[in-house]
C-alpha cells in the first residue's frame, strides 16, 4: 500500500499536493482563456498538460511562471501563495518553446545567467555550470554561442539553463516541438532520466499525445480553458471519460447507439451502424433507452477473413485502405452501411502468406472487455 | 567562330548582372571619387587672385614635359595655426556630446515605439519621419523663433512665472546642441527601432524567469542585443554632425567653433581655396576612421 502511495500520491489523501492551483480564471477581455480551473500536482511528478492549440494550456503555464496574472483564484507552491510574486522572484523556472537562449552569451554564460542573479560566489557558479554541462553532455560546447548550435544542442542548453537554479518547479513549453521525430523520441527518455535524477517537479505543455503518454506520470487533458480529465496515461488511453478525450488521445472507433440494458455478456448497445446488439463488459448506471457510446481502440479490433468463433461483437466489412507502417498495418474497413472503422494489426510474419488486401471481405470482432462505455 | 567568341565575351562583360553591379560603382566614381580628386588637387595648389583662385597643377611652359606645381603648404598652414586644430577638436567634442544626447533620447523613443501596440507603431514612426517633409533649413530657422531672447520658449517660461529674466540660449553652444539633437534624432530612432522591434520578447521573459530584475534585464539583455542598432544610429549621427555647418552657423554664437564653419569661411571670406580644400581633406580623413569602425561592426553583426 505504501509503495502505491509514493508512485501514485494522488490516490493517497494523506499526501499534500506540492502545487495547488485553486479556482484559477484568466480572462483576456471577453475571452476566457482559463475557466475556474483547479489542479493539484505532487512533488516529483512529471505532469503533462495536453490539448489542442488554443485550449489554454500555454496560458496556464505562463501563469505559473508569473508572466500572466490571473483574473481570479490563486496558486500555492509548497504551501506558499505565489499569486502576487513577480516572475523574477518565483522559485520556478521555465524552458521556452523557442528556447529563448541569449544570443550574445556563450553556452556556459547562458547556463550561469540565473545563478549570477542570485549573487552566488564564482566557484559555486562554475561548479554548477560544469555539472549542468555534463548532465546534458555539452561540455565541449561551453564556449560556443547559441547561433553555432544545432536544434538538439540548443534544446539541451535551454534545459540546462532552466535546471541550473534547482527550481522547485520546472515548466516546459513544448520542449521537444522543434526537434525531428527520432531526436524527439530519444530526448523524451533523457528528460525522464534527468527528472528522476534531479527530483524536480516537471509540468510540461504539449500537443503531442504520444509525447505526453511516454513521459508523464499524469496527464491533464484540456479544452476551452477547462481540464476535462486528469489521470495516468494508461487511464486516459484505456478509460477516457468522454468521446472528446477518447478522440484526442490516439485513434478510436466510436459506436453510437441506444442502451438496451445488461445481460450475462455485459452492457448491451443497439448499434446504429450494424442495427444489432453489441457488448461491452463495463457496466453503466443510466436508464434503458439512453443514448450511449462504445469506444474501441483500433488495435483491439481483430480482423479476420474467416468468420471468428465467438458469440458476439462481429461486424462484416470490406477493406477499403491499407496503411503499411512497418511493425503494424492500419486497415480501413467499410461496413455494410458505409461506416468506416480502423483496425490495427501487428505484422508478426515477415511475408504474410494469407495477407489481407484491398477489397477483401473481412470480419471484425472484439472482446467485450476491450470496449469502453461513454455517456457523453 | 571568332565572331561568336567575341560575342560571348561581349555578352559576358555586359550582361545584366554586371550592369546592375556597376551602377553603385559608377555612382561612387562620379559623385565621390571624381570630386574628391578635384578637391585633393586644389588643396595642393597655391592661392592666387584669379579665376579660379588657385594655381594650376600642370603648367605647360616651353618645355616638353608639363611642370607640376604641387605643395603641402596648405596642410602645413593648417598645423601652424591653432585655429584649425581647435576647430577639429571642437567639432569632435560637439559631435560626440550630441551623439550621446541623441542616443539617450532616441533610445527612449525607439524603445517605446517598439513596445507600443502594433497598430500604433506605424503612426508613431510616421510622426518621427514627418519633419522631413519640411525643409531642414526652415526647421532650423524655426528654432531661432523658439530659442531667441524674446522667443516662444522664454515667453512661455516667463508667462508661467518659472523664470523672471529671459534665458540666453540663442547663439550659444546649447542652442547648437538643441538644433543638432532635434535634426538628427530620426537618424538615431530608425535603426534603433528596426533593431528593438524584432527583439524576441521571450528573451526578456527568460531573463525575468531566471531571477533578473527588469532594470538589470535592460542592461544585460536589451542593451547588448541592440548594440548593432546603437552603433548604426551613432555613426549616422556622428559622421554628418562633424561636418555640420548650417546649425552652428544659424544657432551658434561667434565662439561656437566647428570645422564646417571654418571651411565655409575659408572658401567665401578668405577665398583661400587650397586651404579650404586641405581642411576638407583632413576632415574626410577624420571621418574615414569612424566609417571604417562602422563597417567593421556591420561585418561582425552579419557574421
Amino acid at each position: 500500500m505504501t509503495e502505491t502511495n509514493t508512485t501514485e500520491p494522488w490516490l493517497d489523501s494523506s499526501q499534500k499536493p506540492y502545487i495547488q492551483i485553486e479556482n484559477v480564471t484568466k480572462k483576456f477581455g471577453d475571452f476566457t482563456a482559463i475557466d475556474n480551473l483547479s489542479l493539484d500536482i505532487y512533488k516529483n511528478e512529471f505532469f503533462s498538460l495536453l490539448g489542442p492549440s488554443g485550449c489554454g494550456k500555454t496560458t496556464l503555464l505562463r501563469m505559473l511562471a508569473g508572466f500572466e496574472r490571473f483574473t481570479e483564484g490563486r496558486v500555492l507552491v509548497d504551501g506558499e501563495d505565489i499569486s502576487e510574486i513577480p516572475p523574477h522572484l518565483r522559485p520556478i523556472n521555465m524552458m521556452f518553446q523557442s528556447y529563448a537562449l541569449f544570443p550574445h552569451l556563450t553556452v556556459e554564460k547562458n547556463i550561469a545567467f540565473g545563478l549570477k542573479q542570485d549573487k552566488l560566489p564564482d566557484n559555486i557558479i562554475n561548479q554548477r555550470v560544469e555539472e549542468m554541462l555534463q548532465l546534458v553532455e555539452l561540455t565541449d560546447f561551453a564556449k560556443r554561442k547559441p547561433g553555432q548550435l544545432s536544434g538538439g544542442q540548443s534544446q539541451r542548453v535551454a534545459l540546462a539553463r532552466s535546471l541550473a537554479k534547482q527550481p522547485k518547479l520546472l515548466l516546459l513549453d513544448e520542449p521537444l516541438g522543434a526537434l525531428d521525430k527520432r531526436l524527439r523520441e530519444q530526448t523524451q527518455f533523457e528528460l525522464m532520466d534527468i527528472q528522476e535524477k534531479l527530483e524536480v517537479t516537471f509540468v510540461i505543455v504539449t500537443h503531442d499525445q504520444e509525447e505526453a503518454m511516454t513521459v508523464s506520470s499524469r496527464i491533464g487533458v484540456m479544452d476551452s480553458g477547462k481540464l476535462i480529465q486528469v489521470a495516468t496515461p494508461t487511464q486516459i488511453y484505456e478509460a477516457p471519460i468522454n468521446r472528446e478525450v477518447a478522440d484526442f488521445i490516439g485513434d478510436v472507433n466510436i459506436f453510437k447507439g441506444i442502451y438496451k440494458g445488461q445481460d450475462a455478456k455485459g452492457t448491451q448497445l443497439l448499434s446504429e451502424d450494424s442495427k444489432s446488439i453489441i457488448y461491452a463488459t463495463q457496466k453503466v448506471d443510466v436508464p434503458v433507452g439512453n443514448r450511449i457510446w462504445f469506444a474501441l481502440r483500433p488495435e483491439k479490433l481483430e480482423i479476420t477473413r474467416k468468420l471468428p468463433e465467438v458469440d458476439c461483437n462481429i461486424l462484416k466489412g470490406k477493406i477499403e485502405d491499407i496503411g503499411y507502417g512497418g511493425s503494424f498495418s492500419t486497415y480501413h474497413v467499410k461496413l455494410e452501411n458505409g461506416r468506416q472503422l480502423t483496425a490495427i494489426r501487428a505484422n508478426r510474419e515477415r511475408t504474410a502468406e494469407h495477407h489481407l488486401t484491398w477489397g477483401d471481405e473481412v470480419y471484425l470482432h472484439w472482446s467485450p472487455d476491450s470496449a469502453v462505455v461513454l455517456l457523453s | 567562330m571568332a565572331n561568336q567568341a567575341k560575342k560571348s565575351l561581349f555578352k559576358r562583360t555586359f550582361n545584366g548582372r554586371n550592369a546592375a553591379i556597376s551602377i553603385p560603382y559608377l555612382w561612387l566614381l562620379l559623385l565621390f571619387l571624381f570630386p574628391f580628386v578635384i578637391v585633393l588637387k586644389i588643396s595642393l595648389a597655391q592661392p592666387i587672385i584669379a579665376i579660379p583662385p588657385y594655381t594650376p597643377l600642370f603648367s605647360w611652359g616651353d618645355s616638353l614635359w608639363p611642370k607640376i606645381q604641387a605643395g603641402l603648404d596648405s596642410y602645413l598652414f593648417l598645423f601652424s595655426d591653432s585655429l584649425y586644430i581647435k576647430a577639429y577638436l571642437s567639432s569632435i567634442k560637439i559631435a560626440t556630446i550630441s551623439t550621446v544626447l541623441t542616443l539617450i533620447i532616441g533610445y527612449a523613443i525607439a524603445y517605446s515605439i517598439a513596445r507600443a501596440p502594433t497598430r500604433w507603431r506605424g503612426i508613431l514612426l510616421m510622426l518621427v519621419i514627418l519633419p522631413f517633409w519640411t525643409s531642414f533649413l526652415i526647421r532650423v530657422y524655426a528654432w531661432i523663433g523658439i530659442l531667441k531672447t524674446e522667443g516662444l520658449l522664454n515667453l512661455a517660461l516667463m508667462t508661467l512665472g518659472i523664470i523672471e529674466k529671459p534665458l540666453i540660449i540663442m547663439n550659444t553652444d546649447l542652442a547648437v546642441y538643441i538644433g543638432i539633437v532635434y535634426s538628427y534624432l530620426p537618424f538615431m530612432i530608425l535603426p534603433l527601432y528596426a533593431n528593438l522591434e524584432k527583439m524576441d520578447m521571450n528573451l526578456l521573459e527568460a531573463a525575468a524567469d531566471l531571477g533578473c530584475r527588469p532594470f538589470k534585464t535592460f542592461w544585460t539583455v536589451t542593451i547588448p542585443l541592440s548594440l548593432p542598432g546603437i552603433l548604426a544610429g551613432c555613426f549616422l549621427v556622428f559622421i554628418p554632425v562633424i561636418g555640420e555647418f548650417v546649425i552652428p552657423d544659424l544657432l551658434g554664437g561667434t565662439k561656437t567653433l566647428m570645422i564646417g564653419k571654418v571651411l565655409w569661411g575659408e572658401f567665401f571670406y578668405n577665398r583661400d581655396w587650397p586651404v579650404a580644400s586641405a581642411v576638407a581633406i583632413i576632415m574626410l580623413l577624420l571621418l574615414v576612421v569612424p566609417i571604417i569602425l562602422y563597417q567593421k561592426s556591420q561585418e561582425k553583426a552579419i557574421s
